[in-house]
């Protein structure tokens, strides 16, 4: 269980790398992405039909027991994390769509998670239920910083760049975080979970990278976008559903229905950086000179 | 004076001159290029003078009175304490950031001699061009710097100064761009060789300026227009590299000339130019470095222009009025989905030089920007500007795909293989004479000799001038190709194949062939995979007569290119000639 001190912590670096996610855009990009209905539209099939049918597969087969499929189908509910981009930007993915995809899922936050919480945990006892007014609660609470993000880069670019970093590193930052604060304090609890959870918290994260690459490539997309989708299918926000949870669950409930939270957000870092060393590899390959060095030319 | 002369020597072109323009360049307002700067920085010394943008938006600026004060605190730094003499030379080798004025300012301030470097050289290209200018001091970016372990013994340089990319930005964004470079893009080396830092050399000379009371301008009070300002290195007509001198009177005389011809679009204090070119190439140095700063402008430096997203948070985050380009750069920007979704609002003008603009490119540029590109014309060994399309409002002074008409004070004349001046309309190679041309290439009498005769500049251009006095380059005289007897020229081909969709970039060569004695050969970039050499060709016969149609097409991903973009033929035809050898 985490203090009161630290969930509040945890809030405030949320509303951080909102603020860095909102630093990244400018509503020319917003424009830009209106009119593309491509990208939009696999964004939002991805995060808010393919996932959550995803999760509710591996809670269903695995045969969960309430909390820990509550938890599970959370995490495949919510929106990409800002962290999909960092993990694009050393993929050498396609930037702009990885960005795309999580403003998309993101802005529709606020409808489309009551929704899709409340279709896929409908079988589920009502006290385990997260009620959606709190989870829209929590995304209307954070679009605010990511609009303050989008005036502070008009403002002073110097301050929308850092922030961006910033916010990005963050991400990471809070993952660490509960390593090091939630961990050590629960490795009796990790010893005594079962096999399923883990498998249903790792397995989010690689189906997700699998089925999300099957999917682009059935719509054809070519392949570096395909990788691209890959990521930010598998990589949800889990900071935000930690800070779900910690609002939603008290004492013991908020334990158990902790543990996949904090497990995803743990694991979606190791494979993560696994597929990311390995898509890096395939793209510096493929890489045509136009799109040589998209991180590496800060300057000449 | 022949017929064929006087048609050139009436100089038929100042009829566009208009009112706006001055018939005869008027003599220079300053004695050299210090006193210049000085008047500049006393007039708008609260404005913003330069801002560097990086790819991230992160950013710095530098005022008028800012640089002045630098500029004059390095200027001691040379002379009390480098111990230079007036004359003596200092290199600098910097991509486009805030340093870059501040020291180019500083040298010229020194009365020393600047000799702009490339960044990007090997250190081989390095030594000798250090070696050849014999320059004293050398002012580096610390990118780089780890090139001068293996050369510096070779040249006479006793100082280094390195600079920053993020040199003079505030605390926050200039730690974080050192994290990011040092860390994650792993692009600032460790420097081995005994040096300074820029900050350091300007306190100790803002130090000795107080200390020993020094007065900056008498350093150049004996300067004039014919003193040396800067040695600019340039492979030419004949490909040896050489240091072409340019004189304090050859590079204000070109400011005005360039001033006069853009005149209409400039407006005092108000300006905002985009300096995507490098600064160190002689084209940005006169027209984007000392023409805006002439007005007043506010200049957006970029560091690098490629890839060309980099210069996406610059168009965002500044009101840009001019800009400049070459070619590739205008093209490259057309390729891009923000730049063309949301073009430049505030956009007056923008020109191009370097290299040949391409039809295709100049009327997309037109259809989205609503801006026509004003092509210009210019060598280094011209301080470049030489022609320049007048910018006037008047319907037609801007001809497509012309370089327009000669600037104000300069003779221009098309001759044939003997020197003798060509009919109208006949093509013939340019030569031009006027304030702007140098005088010689330093240590280099015999280049000088080839390329300088009775004060005519001779550019290896082949020109035809119409009878309105503008000028159309024709090609280089050298890549001219002799198919069957027949001239080609590649440019025209290049423009023709530019001008399909799927194509983004091409360049042109001649290649022996048995049959015709030269053949046509296209090296062709597409912009998807997918275009197949069948589909060039056939493009090609449908707009072209048979002897100019390529016999051999090459698609590729990648084409060999100079700083500034210009698609390098030369490096193509070594390409050619080793792949034969090998076979």
């Amino acid at each position: 269980m985490l203090t009161d001190t630290e969930t509040r912590l945890l809030g405030i670096m949320m509303m951080v790398i909102m603020l860095g996610m909102g630093a990244s855009l400018t509503f020319n990009d917003f424009r830009i992405a209106l009119r593309k209905p491509a990208g939009i539209g696999i964004g939002i099939v991805t995060t808010y039909v393919l996932t959550p049918i995803l999760g509710w597969t591996l809670a269903t087969a695995l045969q969960l027991p309430a909390p820990w499929a509550v938890g599970l189908i959370l995490m495949a509910c919510l929106p990409g994390g800002t962290t999909s981009n960092i993990f694009n930007y050393f993929s050498k993915g396609v930037l702009s769509l990885s960005i795309l995809m999580t403003i998309v899922s993101t802005l529709i936050a606020v409808v489309m998670v009551p929704i899709t919480l409340g279709i896929f945990t409908a079988g589920i006892e009502g006290e385990w239920k997260i009620p959606p007014a709190t989870v829209a609660q929590v995304l209307f609470v954070l679009l605010v910083p990511t609009l303050i993000g989008v005036l502070l880069r008009k403002w002073n670019p110097n301050v929308g760049a850092t922030l961006e970093l910033v916010g990005g590193a963050l991400g990471i930052v809070v993952i660490l975080f509960l390593i090091v604060s939630w961990v050590p304090r629960n490795h009796q609890l990790l010893a005594a979970t079962p096999w399923q959870v883990y498998f249903g918290a790792i397995g989010l994260g690689v189906f997700g990278f699998v089925v999300g690459y099957a999917f682009a490539r059935l719509v054809r997309q070519d392949k570096r976008r395909a990788r691209t989708i890959a990521l930010e299918m598998g990589i949800q926000n889990g900071p935000l559903g930690v800070l779900i949870v910690l609002l939603t669950f008290k004492g013991e409930m908020q334990q158990q229905v902790l543990l996949v939270p904090v497990l995803y957000s743990l694991f979606i870092v190791l494979t993560s950086s696994v597929l990311t060393v390995w898509f890096r590899r395939i793209t510096k390959r493929e890489e045509q000179s136009r799109d040589r060095a998209k991180i590496g030319a800060l300057v000449v | 004076m022949s017929n064929a002369a006087a048609v050139y020597d009436l100089k038929p072109w100042t009829q566009h001159y208009g009112d706006a323009i001055a018939k005869e360049l008027l003599p220079a307002r300053h004695a050299h290029l210090a006193q210049f700067l000085r008047a500049a920085e006393a007039r708008y010394a609260q404005q913003i003078a330069f801002t560097t943008c990086m790819p991230n938006g992160m950013h710095g600026s530098l005022t008028y009175g800012q640089v002045a004060q630098h500029s004059d605190a390095f200027a001691v730094y040379l002379r009390e304490i480098a111990g230079l003499k007036a004359g003596a030379r200092v290199a600098v080798q910097m991509p486009n950031s805030l340093a870059y004025p501040v020291v180019a300012f500083g040298v010229l301030k020194a009365g020393c001699v600047l000799v702009n470097t490339n960044p990007q050289y090997t250190p081989t290209e390095m030594a000798c061009q250090f070696k050849d200018s014999g320059a004293q001091v050398l002012v580096i970016v610390d990118m780089f710097a780890n090139h001068l372990a293996q050369i510096l013994e070779q040249t006479a340089i006793t100082r280094v100064i390195v600079v920053q990319v993020s040199q003079f930005f505030s605390a926050i964004p200039r730690g974080v761009i050192r994290v990011v470079m040092k860390y994650w893009n792993r692009t600032l080396p460790a420097i081995t060789v005994p040096h300074m830092r820029l900050e350091t050399a300007l306190a100790e000379g803002a130090a000795a300026m107080q200390s020993l009371a020094i007065d900056v301008a008498a350093y150049t009070r004996d300067q004039g227009a014919d003193s040396l300002a800067a040695l600019q290195y340039t492979g030419g007509t004949t490909g040896v590299s050489k240091g072409a001198m340019l004189t304090h009177g050859n590079l204000l005389s070109n400011l005005d000339q360039a001033l006069a011809m853009g005149c209409s679009r400039f407006e005092d204090g108000k300006e905002i130019v985009l300096t995507a070119l490098p600064l160190y190439h002689i084209f940005a140095f006169t027209f984007n470095l000392l023409c805006f700063y002439a007005i007043g402008a506010r200049n957006i430096l970029v560091p690098s222009p490629r890839p060309i997203q980099n210069l996406q948070r610059a168009f965002d985050n500044y009101k840009i009025t001019w800009v400049s380009g070459v070619n590739t750069l205008f093209n490259a920007l057309m390729n891009e989905e923000w730049f063309t979704m949301f073009p430049p609002q505030h956009l007056k003008a923008a020109v191009a030089g370097g290299a040949a603009l391409q039809h295709a490119v100049a009327e997309r540029w037109q259809r989205i920007t609503g801006i026509r590109i004003a092509e210009g014309y210019g060598l280094t060994e011209t301080s470049p500007v030489v022609c320049f399309n007048p910018m006037g409002e008047a319907r037609g002074l801007q001809k497509p795909d012309s370089i327009g008409i000669p600037v104000p004070g300069t003779e221009v004349r098309l001759v044939d293989e003997s020197g003798n001046p060509v009919a109208l309309g006949e093509p013939g190679e340019l030569i031009v004479r006027g304030p702007q041309v140098i005088s010689g290439y330093w240590n280099r009498p015999d280049e000088t000799a080839k390329t300088l005769k009775d004060g005519w500049l001779y550019t290896g251009d082949i020109a035809v001038m119409d009878a309105d006095g503008y000028f159309k380059i024709v090609d280089r005289k050298k890549d001219m190709i002799l198919v069957s007897g027949f001239n080609v020229y590649p440019n025209e081909i290049e423009d023709t194949i530019a001008q399909m969709d799927e194509v983004l970039e091409v360049g042109v060569i001649g290649v022996p062939d048995e049959s015709s004695g030269e053949a046509v050969r296209a090296y062709v970039v597409p912009l998807a995979a997918g275009l197949t050499e069948e589909a060039v060709r056939t493009h090609c016969r449908k707009h072209l007569t048979d002897y100019k149609v390529p016999k051999t097409i090459e698609i590729r991903r990648e084409l060999p290119k100079t700083p500034i973009g210009k698609i390098l033929r030369r490096e193509l035809r070594a390409e050619y000639e080793r792949g034969i050898r090998q076979t």
